[in-house]
């Protein structure tokens, strides 16, 4: 059994996104760009590559600070924690700006890549498919169990063997929901669920 | 109630024979949906599974006004299968032992509380009174020895407690997965589904009575 974890608002209890627009104070760019996206109006690679060419003049440092302390669901990393082997994380955020982030989580972490010159993102490298994360375990043999509520997971949830979305940050995008073997709101619970899946 | 239960309200379902035009669980009984009755009845317990189909955002956002701690189950194929298909996925991420209760079912908050206390394996049944019954046939103790059609002592009406690992996928209806278990422990109690629309009247009207 191999659990698959997005990052942003399932194992975080606040949006990373947000959090650097507020404290970079490009807001109105970042809500536009936000927006759009969940309007389905951009699709999810050419608004990542906007992200980071928003964000990407940043520096790096001081992201990956600022994401370290972002406060996560302690249940859930507690889960986390006492299943490390059996845990993964699969987040399309830069490597660089998460480091310390999924460092404090625990488990192994697939990601997105940028080449970083002078604590600024240079070149995206590699934009990371969720769903190859759930084909690489399940060609291992691995039941693949995938946890998440953003548009960005619908092939994963698609493909995975069991699917849950989690409305605990915020409502999960609907157009995940045809997807979804289970829908829970609240962290308890989805703790509840996870043990009973071990 | 023993900690490894879990309880599946079974809300899927389109509800065309009631003919009020929405899923059961949100059909209100006196100003209050099913749902959040049911809820009122299992507040204390902690794993709730609602097996959701038809009209789940509906149904979802009924519920989460009243708690937040469910578990919602999808059952996407709820046009082409029964009750059985609904219980079958509600159960078998759960706990050891799982309680069937459909979506239209009420029982008399007392009865509740006794099959809630209730060890093992039970089938719940009542006297009859829908205009369309599955009956149970039972023995001089009480035990469930045979479903019918056709023909029974009693009406049953739900719920069941039966092992998860017992409960087998079928498109049909939960007394057909029982059905190979049987004998299984019968408790009388005092329920009322809602199939027809005389069946929502007689409900109304039992409920002012809790």
């Amino acid at each position: 059994m191999k659990f698959v974890f997005d990052l942003d608002g399932t194992i975080t209890s606040q949006e990373t996104l947000p959090l650097i627009a507020s404290h970079f104070k490009i807001e109105a760019e970042i809500s536009e760009l936000t927006r759009e996206t969940i309007q389905g109006n951009i699709p999810f690679v050419e608004s990542f590559i906007r992200r980071v060419h928003i964000l990407g003049d940043l520096p790096v440092d001081q992201i990956d600070r600022l994401l370290g302390e972002v406060e996560l669901y302690p249940n859930l990393l507690k889960f986390i924690k006492e299943n490390i082997n059996s845990c993964v994380i699969a987040t399309g955020n830069l490597d660089c700006w998460v480091k310390t982030l999924v460092e404090k989580v625990g488990c192994k972490a697939f990601t997105s890549t940028a080449k970083v010159k002078n604590n600024k993102v240079e070149k995206i490298e590699k934009i990371l498919k969720k769903e190859d994360v759930v084909k690489h375990y399940q060609k291992m043999g691995e039941t693949v169990v995938f946890v998440g509520d953003g548009n960005n997971d619908v092939e994963a949830m698609r493909i995975a063997d069991i699917s849950i979305a989690v409305g605990t940050t915020h409502h999960p995008a609907n157009s995940i929901l045809p997807f979804t073997d289970y829908l829970i709101f609240n962290e308890k619970s989805l703790c509840l669920q996870l043990n009973q899946l071990l | 109630m023993s900690a490894a239960k879990s309880i599946i309200i079974s809300c899927a379902g389109v509800g065309s024979r009631l003919g009020l035009g929405q899923t059961k669980a949100l059909v209100k009984i006196n100003d209050r949906t099913i749902i959040a009755w049911q809820l009122e009845l299992f507040k204390d317990i902690e794993d709730v599974r609602i097996v959701i189909g038809y009209q789940a955002k509906e149904v979802v956002k009924e519920v989460l006004k009243h708690r937040k701690d469910v578990i919602f189950v999808y059952n996407h194929e709820y046009y082409s299968t029964k009750t059985g298909a609904s219980f079958y996925l509600g159960c078998r991420h759960g706990n050891e032992y799982a309680i069937e209760w459909d979506g239209d079912l009420l029982v008399h908050p007392d009865d509740v509380k006794k099959l809630l206390q209730e060890p093992g394996e039970f089938i719940g049944y009542s006297e009859i009174t829908s205009d369309e019954a599955v009956y149970v046939q039972t023995d001089k103790q009480g035990n469930v020895l045979a479903f019918s059609w056709e023909s029974g002592q009693y009406e049953w009406t739900g719920p069941a407690c039966i092992k998860r690992d017992k409960v087998v996928f079928t498109k049909g209806n939960v007394f057909e997965q029982i059905e190979p278990h049987l004998p299984i422990k019968g408790v009388k109690i005092r329920a009322y589904d809602i199939d027809t629309y005389d069946d929502y009247k007689r409900v109304s009207e039992f409920v002012k009575s809790w």
